[in-house]
């Protein structure tokens, strides 16, 4: 049997909506202008002393009523994210020209909209029962955020929802390249979504991961993560006469433990190899990188260190946590989107909140933005549970 | 011959199995003087944090990630145990 | 289009709480024997190290004891393979401990029965055990979750010709979730797919087409009352030709309007 080579797919569009800003335009704004999306946290009958990246507005806007039967939170913000920058418009526009079954979903998350069923938990009928506005079954499964996507955007083929922690929707890119080379689709809406909830902040805060300030990666000073929400959504062509290229990607697992990193970075060097050899590029060639860097103090001395040793000093890194919080099964569109951004606009953002580099830091990893043409980005997404991902994008000439 | 528990030590041997579900220990077979951490039990971060819980959720105070007593208090059952009898307000 | 290149199935793996391992199971789906009376005690993660073994919850116990046993079944090393885990609801028990404790004392979460919340954890625990770098996805898709599991893990044969363990899984539900999101007993299924090598492997077909609800293959066997309150139990029609030594069809649901069809020689 012949398998085919990986070729780089077009990205046609995308879009992206964090507590930095809704739409590509607005986030390129608050990037350009160094302007945080975090809050203090003001989530929940009685929140944590951190700061998150929320959204505002979601408590007031309502799904459409056709899709009454998906609504929550998570799926508010999916539909965010599909009107914004007219996404869903586009991929009406490709469901003429391909057919509806043509077209896989394939999207991310971690949370998906377990948020619900907590509020069910809170208001429980006497016999047990969830209230009746609750009483939606498809809302109280992980795959409530792909059925809600393809039934949003009308499409009949592959749906799938993947749920890798913090890797979720950087991976979405590489099973749906695998199923448009394999022919059983022709184009792919990728993407994910995480909203805010009890479980993650509370969970995460459980594991000591939380700070009570702004995050601040890769300071030497850093003390944890600020969990943010976000949705985000790329449509990715077989062929395409416009867009920035998927170029590669490299996947991998840590194989060391369900929370930590493994301490020499194994699983992600091995990923990092993977989507530059994927891509046919060297470390050279990279213009920028989009870090993973959460802040906590485990995953950013990891990160540094791989960075220093793998990438020359020119190579541009940085962390946008700061911007959009760690946005968890979303992380992976959020920052694949700030990397097309990159490309798009010659804008590098740096790393917001963070004063004094770790010394584990080599040269790579900045504070500042810069302007400069960029070529080639990496995009780095390391999960819990030692999933690992990194994206190559690029633009111009590719073939 | 390991040392003999005391009750206190007893009670909270006890703890630690069951909340750190340690199928094949037997809390009376826990040493009080052995090794927690790292030897001896062979317990880990996630351990400790889960027994921060647990201790605080039946004696009543909270133990401090950022204490920097830690590695003495959380040594050994005996060490542990008495940090307790000195804290516990339940 | 629309069909994948065929692969080879070189191992398989059952578990449910009457019919605990694929020899029990499929001589039930053959009619050669009745199920066991009594039901089964979940499986021991036994290549887990003991740290991990006493932290593993249901689902993870279930999804390794499945994978192990197709990989053994294969005859291949678990750490080479690539994985795709599937679950149509995830640890039912943990989302609602989760759920009950977030209503009443948020701030104490249990750490480990956080980080065993995640999607990925028996793909997370699989990885750790084996001491395999091979990627790994974990998946959902509602009732469709172990057709998308095969067809994923297929796809992955096909573009890169590397042998894919393809492990599903769910468990019972617990606590007022279960009222939206039922489940009974546990029920776990594990194939190894690789590249065709010979006529004489057993073969898969995949290919998808348009088509509703009508047209997928309803389970027939004695298995079938069995697992049918299990979450995962749209598996078992699969699983019912695979019991049989000749060549067979299945059509499995995909999505709303989206079938997969399934020949296995």
């Amino acid at each position: 049997m012949a398998q085919q080579r990986f070729r780089p797919l077009r990205v046609t569009a995308y879009t992206v909506c964090t507590a930095a800003g809704i739409g590509r335009a607005a986030t390129l704004t608050a990037l350009d202008q160094r302007r945080s999306g975090l809050t203090r946290n003001d989530f929940g009958p009685s929140p944590l002393a951190t700061w998150i990246g929320r959204v505002p507005g979601l408590e007031q806007q309502a799904l459409p009523a056709e899709w009454a039967e998906w609504e929550c939170r998570n799926n508010r913000l999916a539909w965010r994210g599909l009107v914004a920058d007219d996404f869903a418009e586009v991929v009406a526009a490709a469901r003429e020209r391909y057919g509806a079954e043509r077209i896989a979903v394939v999207i991310g998350t971690s949370t998906a909209s377990i948020g619900a069923s907590e509020d069910a938990y809170r208001r429980l009928e006497p016999d047990g029962r969830y209230p009746a506005d609750l009483r939606r079954p498809i809302v109280h499964t992980p795959h409530s955020l792909g059925d809600f996507v393809q039934h949003a955007l009308a499409l009949r083929g592959i749906a799938v929802t993947v749920a890798t922690a913090c890797s979720s929707s950087a991976k979405v890119f590489g099973q749906a390249e695998r199923l448009i080379r394999a022919g059983l689709a022709d184009a792919a809406v990728v993407g994910g979504v995480d909203t805010l909830c009890g479980s993650t902040l509370f969970g995460f805060n459980s594991l000591e991961l939380i700070a009570s300030e702004r995050c601040r990666p890769f300071d030497v000073a850093r003390h944890g993560i600020n969990i943010g929400e976000a949705a985000g959504f790329a449509l990715l062509e077989r062929e395409a006469e416009s867009g920035a290229w998927l170029l590669g990607y490299g996947e991998s697992s840590d194989a060391h433990h369900m929370s930590s990193p493994h301490p020499e970075g194994i699983g992600a060097r091995r990923a990092v190899h993977d989507a530059l050899e994927s891509a046919q590029l060297t470390p050279a060639s990279i213009d920028y990188i989009n870090l993973h860097g959460t802040a906590s103090l485990k995953n950013d001395e990891v990160e540094a260190r791989l960075v220093a040793d793998l990438f020359p000093s020119r190579t541009f890194a940085s962390s946008t946590k700061g911007w959009t919080g760690h946005t968890l099964g979303a992380a992976g569109i959020v920052e694949a989107a700030i990397s097309l951004i990159a490309l798009d606009n010659g804008l590098l953002p740096g790393t917001l909140n963070t004063e004094q580099l770790d010394p584990a830091c080599g040269p790579q990893i900045r504070r500042e933005n810069e302007q400069r043409r960029v070529q080639r980005a990496l995009s780095f997404s390391f999960g819990f549970g030692g999933s690992n991902s990194v994206l190559a994008f690029g633009r111009g000439d590719v073939r | 011959m390991p040392a003999l528990q005391s009750a206190g030590e007893r009670e909270l041997a006890e703890l630690i199995v069951t909340a750190l579900n340690l199928e094949e220990v037997a809390p009376a077979d826990i040493d009080p003087e052995a090794a927690l951490f790292k030897t001896g039990l062979g317990l880990d971060s996630i351990d400790a944090l889960e027994l921060a819980l647990e201790i605080s959720k039946r004696y009543g105070f909270q133990l401090r990630s950022d204490d920097e007593n830690n590695l003495r208090i959380f040594r050994s059952l005996r060490s542990l145990a008495a940090h307790i009898e000195r804290n516990r307000t339940t | 289009m629309s069909e994948l290149p065929s692969v080879a199935i070189e191992g398989v793996a059952f578990w449910h709480t009457r019919l605990p391992g694929w020899t029990i199971a499929r001589a039930v789906m053959c009619g050669e024997q009745d199920a066991p009376a009594a039901s089964a005690a979940r499986p021991t993660p036994s290549l887990l190290a003991p740290t991990e073994r006493r932290r593993a919850p249901d689902t993870v116990a279930l999804a390794l004891e499945v994978a192990a046993r197709a990989c053994e079944a294969a005859n291949r090393s678990p750490a080479q393979l690539r994985s795709v885990f599937a679950s149509t609801y995830g640890d039912l028990g943990i989302s609602d401990y989760m759920c009950a404790t977030l209503a009443g004392t948020p701030t104490l979460i249990s750490p480990t029965k956080f980080h065993n919340s995640v999607h990925n954890a028996a793909a997370g625990y699989w990885t750790i055990g084996t001491s395999s770098h091979a990627s790994y996805t974990a998946i959902s898709a509602y009732r469709y979750t172990f057709a998308s599991a095969v067809l994923e893990a297929a796809t992955q044969v096909a573009c890169d010709g590397q042998p894919v363990v393809c492990v599903a899984f769910d468990v019972e539900s617990k606590g007022p979730l279960g009222t939206v999101a039922p489940s009974r007993g546990l029920l776990g299924a594990a194939l190894v797919l690789a590249a065709l090598r010979s006529e004489s492997q057993r073969g898969l077909s995949l290919r998808i087409a348009q088509g509703s609800a009508a047209d997928i293959t309803p389970a027939r066997s004695p298995a079938a009352p069995l697992v049918a309150e299990n979450a995962l139990a749209p598996c078992l029609p699969f699983f019912e030709v695979l019991a049989h030594s000749m060549s067979g069809n299945v059509t499995l649901a995909l999505s709303d309007h989206c079938l997969l069809h399934a020949q296995v020689s």
